[in-house]
């Protein structure tokens, strides 16, 4: 019961076929379906209709989607939103290709996010009956499936509440001002078992620092960034480790601004999972762990 | 060639046909603050002082208003100068990434005609 997964990121970007390289080519996801504004994406170990929706014009964030497992969840969920004083307002099938009905809130930090429990099932790449390990006719970076989120808010704090009470998600890491009763200033929130399903680090409202794609280990890492130097993708930083959530990782940018990343390795997170605290002073080496230095471009580009 | 030539270092640069500003900067061995180096963050604003840039890709308007387009500021990372351009750099100073392609030093001017730097 709950919020099972991320579930579709939603982005605008300025240029579809640009887009489509990236996306398409470079990242290797599958193009599902296409509007003459609306490019929809879906990754090969992915079963759901879509996960990454990119959308024409501007650049920046649409929308999360998050699965519910039981349409119950909906209705509590909904009044749990409006209870903590959320905007919320129901969304019916088909607002959303492929998309049953659900619940559409507006976080503290005025993202939105959407809650749904159905969506058109299309399967995985390879399938459910004696499946090989992967589908032979990947191109590019071959992504698995998308991974995390991470958003930027006035008030980390108030949204890491948002997603424990709201949502009952649990926190894996927090940065704080000073260690006790510090003003926190990112969160790491999980609702699967990986490290974080959803981060927020504190900036504007309503902005995306990233959304990223999991990736099996390093060297997969390493390969995709040998992939992204053919394909002229614009790097942010990496290879490197993360301290916090323990990944590897390059952050990079489609072709709009927008930052990607990809991600592996990590933890395994629990109900009972001991949230980890990170102060202030330790911010550079909590995010890139081997340099300990923070570059500008990670702290100031968002979309 | 367009020449792109950058205040207050009053560096000068040939930039190809087609070939952006920023492009043509980093091909010659400078840099400056950038961030996505694709038209989504606006990091890389500076001021056109003369001449007129196209932007051939797509920039979105809530990166580079009308406004801004209008009175001078230019996305360096995706404007591709129409001919001669000077631009000046914001609150940032050129910087050298790759020395061995000078032949000499480039040329700083003298510190104390420096424009006051905004905080
Ligand atoms: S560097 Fe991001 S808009 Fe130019
Ligand atoms: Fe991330």
């Amino acid at each position: 019961m709950g919020v099972i997964r991320l579930g579709y990121v939603h982005a605008r970007v300025t240029d579809l076929e640009a887009a489509r390289r990236h996306y398409g080519d470079t990242l290797g996801m599958r193009l599902v379906h296409q509007k003459p504004d609306t490019l929809y994406y879906k990754a090969w170990d992915e079963w759901d209709h879509h996960s990454v929706v990119l959308e024409e014009g501007g650049v920046g964030l649409v929308k999360l989607g998050y699965k519910v497992e039981r349409g119950e969840d909906l209705d509590r969920f909904e009044q749990r939103a409006q209870a903590f004083g959320a905007i919320t307002e129901r969304m019916s099938k088909g607002d959303n290709l492929g998309v049953g009905d659900g619940v559409r809130i507006v976080l503290p930090s005025d993202h939105v996010v959407e809650l749904y429990q159905e969506i058109e099932v299309v399967g995985t790449d390879t399938g459910t009956v004696n499946p090989d390990p992967f589908p032979r006719h990947l191109v590019g970076v071959g992504v698995p499936r998308i991974d995390h989120a991470l958003i930027t808010a006035e008030d980390p704090g108030t949204v890491e509440r948002f997603f424990a009470e709201v949502l009952d998600f649990g926190v894996s890491e927090r940065v704080v001002t000073e260690l006790d009763g510090g003003e926190t200033l990112g969160s790491w929130m999980f609702c699967t078992n990986t490290p974080h399903d959803i981060a927020f680090i504190k900036g504007p409202n309503g902005k995306l620092h990233h959304f990223a794609y999991y990736l099996t280990d390093w060297a997969e890492i390493k390969r995709a960034g040998e992939l992204f130097a053919m394909d002229d993708v614009s790097v942010d930083i990496g290879p490197t480790q993360h301290g916090i959530t323990r990944g590897q990782t390059i952050y990079f940018f489609d072709p709009s601004g927008n930052r990607n990343e990809v991600f592996s390795g990590g933890y395994i997170t629990y109900p009972d999972f001991p949230a980890i605290t990170w102060t202030a002073d330790q911010l550079a080496k909590g995010i890139f762990y081997i340099s300990r230095e923070l570059n500008e471009r990670f702290t100031s580009v968002l979309t | 060639m367009p020449t792109v030539t950058v205040l207050p270092d009053e560096v000068a640069v040939a930039a190809g046909d087609g070939e952006g500003i920023l492009a043509a900067l980093y091909r010659a061995g400078f840099g400056y603050r950038t961030g996505c180096r694709r038209g989504g963050c606006g990091v890389c604003k500076v001021d056109l002082v003369s001449g007129e840039v196209d932007y051939p890709a797509t920039v979105a308007g809530t990166v580079l208003t009308a406004q801004e387009r209008a009175t001078g500021t230019c996305l360096s990372c995706r404007a591709v100068p129409r001919g001669d351009v000077v631009i000046r750099l914001r609150d940032e100073r050129l910087r050298c990434l790759i020395p061995f392609l000078r032949p000499a030093p480039f040329p700083r001017p003298d510190p104390s005609q420096r424009p006051e730097r905004k905080s």
